[in-house]
């Protein structure tokens, strides 16, 4: 029988599965949406089945080819959703939960999943970095407290971590459910807290024959634009006047022979590639279905190209479920991957980057000065702190290489129809390998931080040193569960899920770093052929370290769905938790939730023609957050080791009597034996709705939550020691926002269709207290000649909020000066900083907010055209409201400096912008104190990718596949923000860090081609 | 399930206290730690430098170190990372001491552990906390004072100031039970002595004008014959000169375990206050001796001028870096002048020198601070018997005349006169003997003589005898010295 199957709008559908009813036998449909099969007798009936449309039946009558029209369902209302330990017809939900199917990943070809929930998932904020596999910083439903604000991952229902993202192949996932609200999250407890991202990776279906999938593309990266900065003339004049104006001798003699000099910005930043190649195979038969893949994943760092930065991954999956009798299921999921990276220095005055912007540009590239080793060029008067970014460069040598291996071993047994004893054991095993090499060298003459001579001898004193960092992690995890579900007359269904949970992870590193690498060379740098030993003025000889950590979890909990006729819905959940991290006086804890819903629409008087449905829901509940805690924070123990007391909490041991060292002992931690967990109360109220028979669907939520138990470290009086206090339950935050999805989704003609979907996301939050005198936390910390810090966590404040001066404008005379309220050290030119509390003196206490690295919305456009053989998509994102501090400039007296210093104070009325103070060496009025002057609007729109593919039409060389697309791509297209350096969406390792600019790694901007095929 | 969760610190392989002191090594590991912070408070001796008309703050520009810019400026106000610092990490050593106190007689098990030595060793202690206490004291005044236990959470923002004259009396009574049981000499150099404990609780004395038990005291210490001045006075600060028979109490650093951690600068076995009296971008041949630094803690051309001619202490005191560039030609010496307050001088006693660091180079200087010297116990001996009820000033000027031979190598410049000229001349043999070792603000403003020599610095009367505590700790319900 041949034949063609095409949905109702007409477009052909290709990958539909066609069998015969109570035979062996299907194919797939091909391109065009053809068949072609043989059928053991006429009369035998066809099964046409296609993902979102209604299957359909037919008898072969004749010889003639047959036609399947199939119906789309409206697949936002008939889809089941992954919630915690079970699944969910998503009518039957009324929690705050968000889905992103496969087909929308894979839309944006992620190097990361998280890449794809940005903009695409309400209620998500993601903050991504630049950094080849860095993990971005994700927010669930805004920031609920200080340190661990990631949300909780759970990979085919066993527990991961947001940094396990990194390996996990996106074109693996089915389904990303983002569970929000405390009516979804508590079944988690203790780790609900800051939301859960639960994934499906693909697996296969029974009966479907053997689909063979092919992707491959290759992308070339680049740096969107750089940072101002002078140019050698103007450094050299800017020198010339802040030396002279304080007093000094002219630097350069001679401004006309300087020229533009080096940029350093362009000299590192290189064009990297991404190679992308994935095959994968899924299929099934009567008791057996597999899902197996195979990806290879290489991405280059823009910083230095793919020899110094660079994330490479190389993943095997094997998704397999063996019906091992009617009862009895087996499932086997693994994944084996390989991670290969390597890393430059990020994020500070003396990175790679920082180094690039503060280097001196009359520097050439390349080292002329005679007698001196050294590929590149050196300064004369920067001989410190800032090196030649190129020499960095070339002396950085690391690499990591981490084996990973999880997954599960699942057992189902369906005791009696609707009851089913799920037994899941869950692991996941690293181990990491790291090593780093620091050589010996000369980074120009009269350099401070040299370790070889100008002639290439090695400075008394000094060696290179190798080090090798090795660890092992694993996690098992035990979870026994009962899914009940039955129906009463009437249509009372209940839905109950029961169950327990054990967890256990440990974990080692040992590391050992030895000095005396052989010819000073990476080709030497390792352990064995390295000879350093340790002599008494040098312990760095031989050193050697280790660590292990071990942590268990119990858990109970359960669940009650129940629905009315689909048209009343009600949800309870409970979860008890303990940790061994906890005080003996609170090892568990309880959490309760509860959620009601309302199918309007399911309502007999409600008949409203162009509404297709309408939810309405609410909830409320308590969720946990045990923020990693440490067990030993509920000792007080001694510490002997002299290097962990020195490295650690600086509260040293050990004293050198002459010339003998005594390593000492002391009482290193004070005991809390409350420590509990962060209890987080949130209510939710929301509503789905769909439009014009379904081609409209609108979801919005609103939340409020309040974190109380806060985990905070108090500040404890100075006459306690320098024991750190241990951290307690103090503090509380309020979190509260709306998250709105809309799809719109038509079909124009035959051969146009139209798919646009937007979200929008507003978190606002702050902090209520802290610790009983209300003390702060204080981060962002940068240098600029100073040590500064320049965010904080305080009561009355949102978190992570720029903390420091305001200013108003500049003083343009004496008269002014003496005038204004005290600021010693003014003269005219310099900053006038804002008197906030009035008491006519500018001190410390007029610190005050001067903004905030969180948007205030962000938002998400995606739109979607599909004409006949093309497909084009593209996505917008958007984040307003979101403030960047400008942190890289070193602003010593020789460094390189930002632009705006050409528009400095030259003399009363030249300008009185707090941006453009005079310029002088000296800075008694100390102009580069954290003040908004370094704060900067960094509200951005990005066309984040667009994508124009192309499926070949039907030809005797295509016909070899199934299908063949190919398509080009464009990421990082363009930013529209008035932010003046590389990139402000700004992630940085800690929350405190976000927004903090000191050079941050920027996103690329990348072309890719790539090609689609299946078999 | 309950099993499950329970935590065994012994699991994590960690001592908790309770497996602890039930050996001699444990009672004198805990020692050891407690003379840790000694090292921690190098910045005392910068702080008294540059708060005197001795010193400046220098470094590399205005805002460079602010905590000791405003020191040099009387600007300072409870929010000062330096004091605050010296305040906590005296009350650390504080809390260690008290800790082996509290566990002298019966361990957290129930048990005695008795040793050989066990009264010597804390004789040590008690030598400490009293140390620790005078640091507090002659820096802030009235302190919280305790003495039976190391404090807990609990006791967080619970206490109040003591007055000045009871803590006095408890480190008069700590270093008195000290001296009762210490050895007179230790087989480890820089181990407390019962000199070290004569000559504090002399200085301690002399702080509250007990002139007469001042001078009894260091008498002591002088009749035992155990110290002499050497000769060449620039000895005593090279490495050589380390716990030499001059020292009488030095607080011991090393470059034995060079660190590289940043995050705690002082807390290592380096002495960091060295790298920070350093020449910027100091350069020169081979064999040219100094490395370079920050330029903190300059040394004032009024410092210089006070010495007289022919005064041997000059040259090691300060270092007048053009004068030596052109002194010693061959060592072809190229630097950067002090980007903010220069005065041409550096501090010669703590000058870094090649060589005499390791790991991190800033944080790992091996410079002992000559921290009690015979000469500042002759010095300190001649005060109180100029000053004592039974004023002997015969006894005063040998002293005094013992410390002046060895300075100008000649009997020429002895003192002969008496009464408060030779007051006059002790305390200006004081700042002369002890410049940059930390005595010179401490002596003006004990002397009661702050005001008239620093009141044209900013100084101001009533307010800056004291610094202010810090400002957490003024938020935790203690009163804040006057004037802040």
């Amino acid at each position: 029988v041949k034949g063609k199957v095409n949905s109702k709008a007409g477009v052909p559908l290709e990958g539909a599965t066609v069998s015969v009813k109570g035979e062996n036998i299907s194919v797939i449909t091909g391109a065009g949406g053809i068949f072609s099969l043989s059928v053991p007798q006429k009369g035998s009936i066809l099964v046409v089945s296609y993902m979102g449309f209604v299957s359909m039946e037919q008898k072969v009558s004749g010889t003639g080819e047959m036609y399947f029209v199939l119906e789309e369902v409206a697949t936002s209302l008939k889809d089941v959703v992954v919630v915690g330990y079970g699944t969910q017809k998503v009518t039957k939900v009324s929690g705050a939960i968000s889905t992103l199917k496969s087909a929308e990943i894979e839309k944006l070809k992620p190097v990361r999943v998280e890449e794809a929930l940005q903009g695409n998932v309400a209620g998500v904020n993601v903050i991504q970095s630049g950094s080849p596999g860095a993990k971005p910083t994700v927010l669930i439903r805004g920031i609920p407290d200080l340190g661990g604000t990631d949300p909780t991952v759970i990979v085919d229902g066993i527990q991961q971590t947001l940094s396990d993202l990194n390996s996990i192949n996106p074109g693996d996932i089915e389904s990303v459910t983002v569970l929000k609200d405390a009516a979804t999250t508590a079944i988690y407890g203790v780790k609900g807290g800051n939301g859960v991202i639960v994934i499906t990776t693909k697996s296969g279906r029974k009966n479907q024959k053997t689909e063979l999938n092919l992707n491959s593309s290759y992308s070339v990266q680049e740096v969107i634009s750089t940072i101002p900065v002078l140019n050698a003339t103007e450094y050299g004049a800017i020198l010339n006047e802040g030396s002279t104006l304080s007093g000094g001798n002219i630097v350069f003699q001679d401004l006309s022979g300087l020229g533009a000099g080096t940029n350093w910005q362009k000299q590192i930043f290189k064009k990297a590639p991404i190679q992308n190649h994935n095959i994968s195979a899924r299929g099934g038969s009567e008791k057996i279905t597999y899902f197996i893949s195979a990806g290879y994943l290489s991405q280059g760092g823009i910083v230095g190209g793919y020899d110094k930065s660079r994330f490479n991954r190389l993943n095997f999956t094997s998704n397999v479920s063996f019906d091992l009798s009617s009862k009895l299921k087996f499932i086997v999921n693994a994944t084996y991957l390989n991670l290969n990276s390597k890393g430059v220095q990020e994020n500070a005055f003396n990175s790679i980057i920082g180094s690039a912007l503060n280097y001196d540009p009359t520097v050439p590239v390349y080292n002329t000065v005679p007698n001196t080793i050294g590929q590149y060029g050196f300064s004369s008067i920067i001989t410190r702190e800032i090196y030649n970014p190129l020499t960095k460069l070339a002396n950085t040598y690391n690499r990591l290489i981490g084996h990973k291996l999880y997954g599960k071993f699942e057992l189902q047994y369906e005791v009696i129809k609707n009851l089913k004893l799920t037994a899941r054991l869950g692991y996941t095993k690293y181990d990491g390998n790291a090593k780093s090499f620091d050589p010996l060298v000369f980074w120009g003459l009269n350099n401070t931080g040299n370790t070889l001579n100008a002639d290439g001898t090695t400075i008394a004193g000094f060696h290179n040193s190798v080090t090798h960092d090795k660890s092992t992690a694993s996690q098992l995890i035990y979870e026994g569960f009962a899914n009940y579900n039955f129906q009463l007359a009437n249509g009372h269904d209940f839905d109950i899920t029961a169950g327990i949970n054990l967890n256990k992870g440990i974990g080692n590193a040992a590391g050992a770093s030895r000095q005396d690498v052989p010819y000073n060379s990476w080709e030497f740098a390792d352990f064995t052929a390295a000879t350093g030993t340790t002599a008494n003025n040098n312990t760095n000889g031989l050193r050697g370290s280790y660590y292990q950590y071990v942590n268990r979890h119990a858990s109970g909990f359960a669940r009650l769905n129940y629905d009315y006729q689909d048209k009343y819905l009600v949800s309870f959940t409970g979860r008890r938790d303990g940790s061994y991290a906890f005080g003996t006086e609170n090892k568990f804890g309880n959490f309760y939730s509860g959620s009601v819903g309302w199918v309007v629409t399911n309502e007999d008087f409600f008949k409203v023609g162009f509404i297709n449905n309408l939810k309405v829901r609410g909830s409320y509940g308590a969720v946990g957050s045990d923020n990693n805690l440490d067990p030993k924070k509920v000792l007080v123990t001694i510490q002997t080791d002299y290097l962990s007391s020195l490295y650690g909490s600086g509260n040293s041991i050990g004293y050198t009597f002459g010339n003998t060292f005594y390593p000492g002992a002391t009482v290193a931690s004070v005991a809390n034996n409350a420590l509990k967990w962060e209890k987080q109360n949130q209510w939710n109220a929301g509503f789905d709705a769909a439009f014009l028979n379904n081609q409209l669907n609108l979801s919005a939520d609103y939340f409020e939550k309040r974190t109380d138990g806060l985990l905070f470290t108090p500040v404890a009086s100075g006459y306690l020691g320098t024991i750190p206090p241990p951290i307690a339950n103090i503090g509380s935050t309020k979190s509260s926002g709306i998250d709105i999805t809309a799809g719109f989704n038509t079909t124009i003609t035959k051969d146009l269709r139209f798919t646009s979907s937007i979200t929008f996301t507003k978190a606002t939050n702050m902090v209520i207290k802290t610790s009983e005198d209300s003390s702060w936390v204080t981060g962002g910390n940068y240098f600029n000649g100073q040590s500064q810090s320049v965010t904080i966590f305080a009561p009355g404040k949102a978190p992570a909020a720029y903390y420091g001066y305001k200013t108003n404008g500049l003083f343009q005379t004496w008269d002014e000066i003496s005038k204004s309220p005290t600021q010693t050290g003014a003269q005219p030119g310099d900053i006038k900083f804002a008197d906030i509390n009035g008491d006519g003196k500018i001190d410390a206490a007029d610190r005050t907010i001067i903004g905030n690295p969180f948007p205030d919305f962000t938002m998400g456009l995606s739109v979607g055209v599909t004409y006949k053989n093309f497909d084009l998509s593209a996505f917008t994102y958007a984040s307003v409201g979101n403030d960047v501090y400008r942190a890289f400039e070193r602003n010593d007296n020789y460094t390189n400096k930002y632009r705006a210093v050409l528009g400095r104070w030259t003399g009363p009325g030249s300008t009185n912008d707090a941006d453009h103070p005079r310029y002088s060496f000296t800075d008694a009025n100390n102009n580069s104190r954290v003040s908004d002057r370094y704060v900067e609007d960094g509200s951005f729109v990005k066309i984040k990718n667009i994508l124009l593919g192309y499926t070949l039409p039907s030809t005797p060389i295509t016909k070899l596949f199934r299908s063949l697309r190919v398509y080009a791509q464009v990421k990082n297209v363009f930013t529209f923000t008035k932010y003046a350096g590389y990139d402000p969406e700004i992630a940085n390792t800690g929350l405190l860090d976000t927004g903090i600019d000191r050079g941050a790694y920027p996103q690329a901007r990348s072309y890719t081609i790539g090609l689609d095929i299946k078999f | 399930c309950k099993k499950w969760v329970e935590y065994d610190p012994h699991d994590d392989f960690v001592i908790t206290e309770i497996d602890y002191l039930k050996s001699e090594a444990d009672y004198r590991a805990l020692v050891v730690g407690v003379y840790s912070p000694l090292q921690w408070l190098n910045q005392v001796v910068p702080v008294s430098d540059i708060a005197s008309d001795d010193a400046v703050s220098g470094g590399e520009s205005a805002a460079d170190v602010l905590s000791l810019q405003q020191i040099d400026d009387y600007t300072y106000y409870p929010v000062n990372a330096t004091l605050a610092d010296l305040w906590q990490v005296s009350y650390e050593g504080i809390n260690r001491a008290n800790y082996l106190h509290q566990y002298k007689e019966i361990n957290l098990a129930g048990q005695t552990v008795n040793f050989a030595g066990k009264e010597a060793l804390y004789g040590e202690v008690y030598f400490l906390r009293a140390w620790f206490y005078f640091t507090l004291v002659k820096m802030f005044g009235d302190v919280p004072l305790f003495t039976e236990r190391r404090l807990t959470l609990s006791d967080s923002r619970k206490l109040a100031r003591s007055s000045k004259a009871e803590v006095y009396k408890q480190i008069e009574q700590d270093l008195t039970a000290a001296i009762a049981v210490l050895p007179a000499v230790q087989s480890d150099k820089g181990r407390v002595t019962k000199y070290a404990a004569q000559a504090l609780l002399g200085k301690v004395f002399l702080y509250q004008n007990k002139f007469t038990e001042a001078a009894t005291m260091l008498e002591n210490v002088i009749t035992a014959n155990a110290f002499a001045l050497v000769s060449d006075f620039g000895s005593i600060f090279l490495q050589s000169g380390e716990n030499g028979p001059e020292s009488v109490f030095e607080i011991q650093y090393s470059n034995g375990q060079g660190t590289y951690d940043w995050n705690h600068v002082t807390r290592g076995q380096g002495n960091y206050a060295v790298q920070q009296c350093g020449i910027r971008g100091l350069n020169g041949s081979g064999n040219m001796p100094y490395a370079s630094g920050w330029s903190t803690n300059l040394p004032t051309q009024n410092l210089a001028r006070a010495f007289e001619t022919g005064d041997q202490r000059k040259t090691v005191t300060i270092l007048d870096i053009e004068a030596y560039k052109s002194a010693n030609p061959s060592f072809n010496i190229t630097y950067q002048a002090a980007p903010y307050k220069n005065t041409g001088l550096y501090n010669q006693k703590y000058l870094p020198r090649k060589g005499e660091t390791s790991g991190q180079v800033e944080l790992n200087y091996l410079n002992n601070y000559r921290t009690i010297r015979y000469a500042d116990v002759l010095l300190m001996a001649a005060e109180a018997n100029n000053r004592a009820t039974a004023a002997n000033d015969q006894k005063a000027r040998t002293y005094l005349n013992l410390v002046r031979r060895r300075a100008f190598a000649d009997q020429l410049h002895d003192i002969t006169a008496g009464g408060t000229a030779l007051y006059d001349a002790i305390l200006n043999e004081r700042r002369l003997e002890l410049a940059m070792e930390g005595e010179r603000f401490f002596d003006l403003v004990r002397t009661g003589r702050a005001s008239t020599v620093l009141g044209a610095l900013g100084f101001v009367a009533g307010k800056h005898e004291v610094f202010p505590i810090p400002q957490t700790e003024a938020d935790g319900g203690l009163t804040q010295n006057n004037g802040y």
